[in-house]
Parts: structure tokens; sequence; C-alpha cells
């Protein structure tokens, strides 16, 4: 029985992730088109909302191309590592009290893993392909994951120190319900880390160097096509829910709010994982992209020294206070 | 001349990133502007006098052919030889031309008004129609009779009478009365012809763009 309402929980989480994907890419792309002053798609449906679902049936059929000179298995596979990597973590996130599919108490640290293990599908597809632009792609994400994964690991070292624990739950419920119990304002300095290193993390620009479209078509996914590429886009959706949600319990007080709402508590969390997807969109519609030994520069230069002077200070004053 | 091409900013700005922050609410700003894309099978672009379209040759409604006297002015100016013209003299009606042919090949005109600017009885005309493609070639060779259907089906749905269509190309602006050919001295308004006429910058000043 309990096996079951698991599943059942899974399969419910699943869907409404994969809906949420579907129409993440939709928000995003009429969000675009405002802010530049177009209108975005139009034609499928009423004002275009139809069109993830296009989107969608089209890549299902579209012919799957394996190009002839590159290593079959990995290439098969890799879309596979990323998309598994970036759905597993999200067992662990609690949309509101109670709603969690997997309460254990190394979450973030999980999550930490779980997304370092999508550079590796990254990383193999791009050396799979036997295609210079794919692997100029994956180089280029591997450098850039690990040095920001350095940084992001960083800045939530704060947040642990102060709610003394890993377990996510338990991190919002230390925030507790007031505005000023957020972990925004005493770890503003982790927050900005966190912000900068979450936009690198889920290549997102200013920092999508490893499928900078100008200069390397499509980077790492290059040679996908059909289903396969679809994965890969899901799992990098996928994975900007997913950094939005950390943000989200690590310092905007997950499911708390002003008021409790009724029949449906995540509402508050939906909520402002809907606000971090909107400044991931925003900063897209905006900023240009770095270059790439500025963003080596920047992560190494000044995001780990601030966040390291942000865990020593965080630790100075818990040890003094508590 | 000094040319500063990095503008000065004080420390503050520099750590705070003042340019992204401005950018940013920039691209908020425009968020809530209104789109300027037009939706255009739904939505047809407005056409306005002297938009140089589909070639025509104008009906007359006294002898029901074209009015084209076969003096060959558009067929030596046209600038890319898509217009050929076969004539024969009738001496029976004072060598009177007669036109054995008349044929344009769109695909190699440049729009560039010439012929129906140079026509000294106002005989051929680039409408306003601009949805013509076609998937084949020879349907966009106009012969003689395809080019005066083309004139019925822009005279059909334009709007006021007929006899009162007049462009910028039959009725150049700007040019006194007198320098025109006879054919050419259409009865416009004064702002057309006379010192108040509007053209280029002004007319933008006068009239509203409706849409962008």
């Amino acid at each position: 029985m309990t096996v079951l309402t698991m599943l059942l929980h899974i399969v419910v989480l699943v869907v409404v992730v994969l809906l949420h994907v579907a129409y993440a890419t939709y928000f995003e792309r009429k969000i675009i088109g405002r802010m530049q002053v177009r209108m975005g798609p139009m034609r499928v449906g009423w004002h275009g909302l139809l069109q993830p679902i296009a989107d969608g049936v089209k890549s299902f059929f579209k012919e799957d191309i394996i190009p002839e000179r590159a290593d079959q298995t990995l290439f098969r596979i890799a879309p596979v590592i990323c998309l598994v990597a970036m759905m597993s973590s999200l067992a662990v996130l609690p949309f509101a009290e109670g709603w969690v599919l997997a309460d254990i108490d190394i979450g973030l640290l999980f999550i930490f893993g779980m997304s370092a293990l999508a550079a590796y599908g990254v990383v193999l597809a791009g050396w799979s392909s036997n295609s210079k632009y794919s692997f100029f792609g994956g180089m280029r994400s591997m450098a850039q994951v690990i040095s920001y994964e350095i940084a992001m690991g960083l800045s939530l070292v704060g947040v642990m120190l102060m709610a003394g624990s890993l377990n996510l739950s338990e991190i919002v419920r230390a925030q507790g319900d007031s505005l000023f119990g957020m972990y925004l304002l005493p770890q503003c300095v982790g927050f900005f880390v966190f912000f900068i290193a979450m936009l690198a993390e889920t290549n997102r620009v200013p920092f999508d160097l490893p499928e900078a479209e100008t200069e390397l078509v499509s980077g790492y996914s290059t040679e996908y096509s059909g289903m396969r590429y679809a994965m890969f886009f899901m799992a990098e959706y996928i994975g900007m829910l997913m950094m939005a949600s950390i943000g989200t319990i690590c310092f905007l007080g997950g499911w708390h709010g002003p008021f409790a709402v009724p029949f449906f508590p995540p509402f508050w969390f939906v909520l402002k994982v809907y606000l971090f997807m909107f400044a991931f969109i925003w900063i897209r519609a905006t900023l240009p992209r770095y270059r790439y030994d500025q963003l080596m520069g920047l992560g190494w230069k000044l995001l780990i020294p601030l966040a390291l002077a942000n865990i020593v200070v965080t630790a100075g004053v818990k040890a003094l206070i508590g | 001349m000094q040319i500063q091409y990095k503008p000065k900013r004080s420390w503050l700005g520099t750590i705070l990133h003042v340019e992204i922050i401005k950018g940013l609410s920039l691209t908020l700003r425009k968020l809530f502007s209104r789109p300027v894309t037009r939706q255009y099978p739904e939505e047809k672009p407005e056409i306005r006098r002297g938009f140089r379209g589909q070639h025509a040759l104008v009906r007359d409604p006294q002898t029901g052919t074209s009015k084209c006297i076969g003096c060959m002015r558009c067929a030596v100016v046209c600038p890319s030889r898509c217009i050929r013209i076969r004539i024969h003299k009738e001496p029976a009606t004072g060598n009177r031309r007669i036109i054995d042919c008349y044929r344009i090949e769109a695909l190699r005109c440049v729009y560039c008004g010439y012929c129906e600017e140079v026509c000294p009885v106002n005989a051929i005309v680039l409408t306003e129609v601009f949805e013509y493609s076609s998937n084949d070639r020879p349907s966009l060779f106009f012969t003689m009779e395809q080019l005066l259907g083309n004139w019925d089906r822009f005279a059909a749905q334009l709007q006021g009478p007929v006899d009162e269509y007049v462009n910028p190309f039959w009725r150049p602006r700007g040019l006194p009365e007198h320098t025109l050919p006879a054919p050419k001295r259409l009865p416009v308004s004064r702002e057309w012809s006379g010192e108040e006429q509007v053209v280029g910058k002004n007319w933008r000043r006068h009239h509203r763009p409706e849409q962008s």
C-alpha cells in the first residue's frame, strides 16, 4: 500500500513538473517577446497557449539522428544521465509542510551531488558526439560547473550554519513565518553569490557559454535531435526549477507566506519559485554573454572569496550569539 | 576633440553594477509596452498612396483596352529591362502605333516606378496589391491581358471612384503644372501639388503614422 501511494506521488510529481517545464518554455518565450516589443508565440491555440504541446509532439515524432562516427552508447545515454540526475533531485524538495517525497537529512548535499552528476551528462554528450562544437561545449560546461559548484556550495554553508541542518524541511522551519525570519537579510552576501552561481550552474544567460549559439552552434547538444534533444531541454528547465526551489527554500522561507492559503499549501512556494523563474528570464532578455576568461575570473576571484568570508562571518556571529 | 569611449563612473557605481540595473529596468519597462508585431494574414498593413506593387495596365473605359500609345518610353527607361513591347504602324489610321504585345517580367522588375512616372498617358501603374506570389514562373510573366486583368482586380477593391485614382508617379509631387504633359495634369489637392505639398519628413509630421 505504501509503495503504491509512493508510486502515485512520484507519478503526480513527475507529471506536474513536466507540465511546468512545458509551460516554462511558453512563459519564457512570451516574456522575452514582450520585453523585445514582440508578441511571442501567438499561432497555436489562443495566444499560443498550446505551443508547448505542439513542440512536445513535434520533438517526439522527429527523426532521431545519431552521427555515424559518434560513440553510440555514450551518445544514447548522455541525455538520460542529465534528465535522471535532475529529476531525482526533485524527490527531496519540500513543496509544503509534509509535501515531500523523501524527507532525508542530507537533502541539500543530495541536490549538490545530483546537479554535479548532471554535468557528466553534458560532458559525455560533448565528448561522444565527435564534433568540435559539441566538444568545446562539453569542455566549457565542465570547467564552468566545477568552478561554480564550489561557489554555490560555499554560499549555502551560511544557510546550513544558521539552520543547523541539511534537511530542506528543517531549513524552511528554521526560518519561521515572519518576513525577518527569512535568510535573505542575514545572508544577503550568500544570496548574492548563490544567485550568480545559480545562473552559471543552470547554463543560463549571461553564463550560457556551453551552448553559446553564436559561437558553438548549440554547444554540447549540436548533434542531438528529436527526443534526445528534448531531454536535454527538459533537464535544463528542470534544473532551473530546481535551482529556483533551492533559492526559495534556503533564502525566501519556502512555503511560508503572509497568510496560509486554504486547500493549496504550496501556494507561496510556487509563487516564489515563479519569481525566481521570472528573474532568470528577465536577465536572459537583458544581459549579453560573459567572455570565458571573465567567467572564470568572476567565479574564482570574486565569488569564492566572498562566499568564504561569508562563512567566517556567519560562523563567528553564531559562535558569539549562540 | 577627445572621444570618451567609456563613460566615467564612481566606485560605488562599479561595485553595484549600475549598468546592469539600468538594463534590467529598461527591459522591465518594455515588458509593459505595446508590441509592434502585426499579425499579418489577419491584420493587413495599411498601404499608403505611392506604394509600388503589382503591375497593371489601366483599362480605358472608352475603348475597353489599354491606354498605351506605344511610345516605348517605359521600355527604354526601365533599369532592369523587364518591359517588352512589340508594335506595328497602321498607315490607314495615320500611322497610329498598334501594340502587338506588351509583356512585363515581374520577376526581373525592381519596382522603381520609373515606367509609370515616364508614361505620358498614365497607362501603366504599379498598383497597391502586394499579395501575388506564385509557385511557378510563367504566371509572373504578365501579358497584356493579365496586366489589364490586374487593373480590373485592383479597381474593384479600390475605395472611391476609379477615375479619381491618382498616385505620386502619375502626378509627381512638387512639379509645376505646366511642365507636365496634359494627361498627367490630374486634379489633386493643394497640399499635393502646390507650395504646401507634404512630402518626406513633413508627411510624417502631418499624418501621425497609424501603424509604426
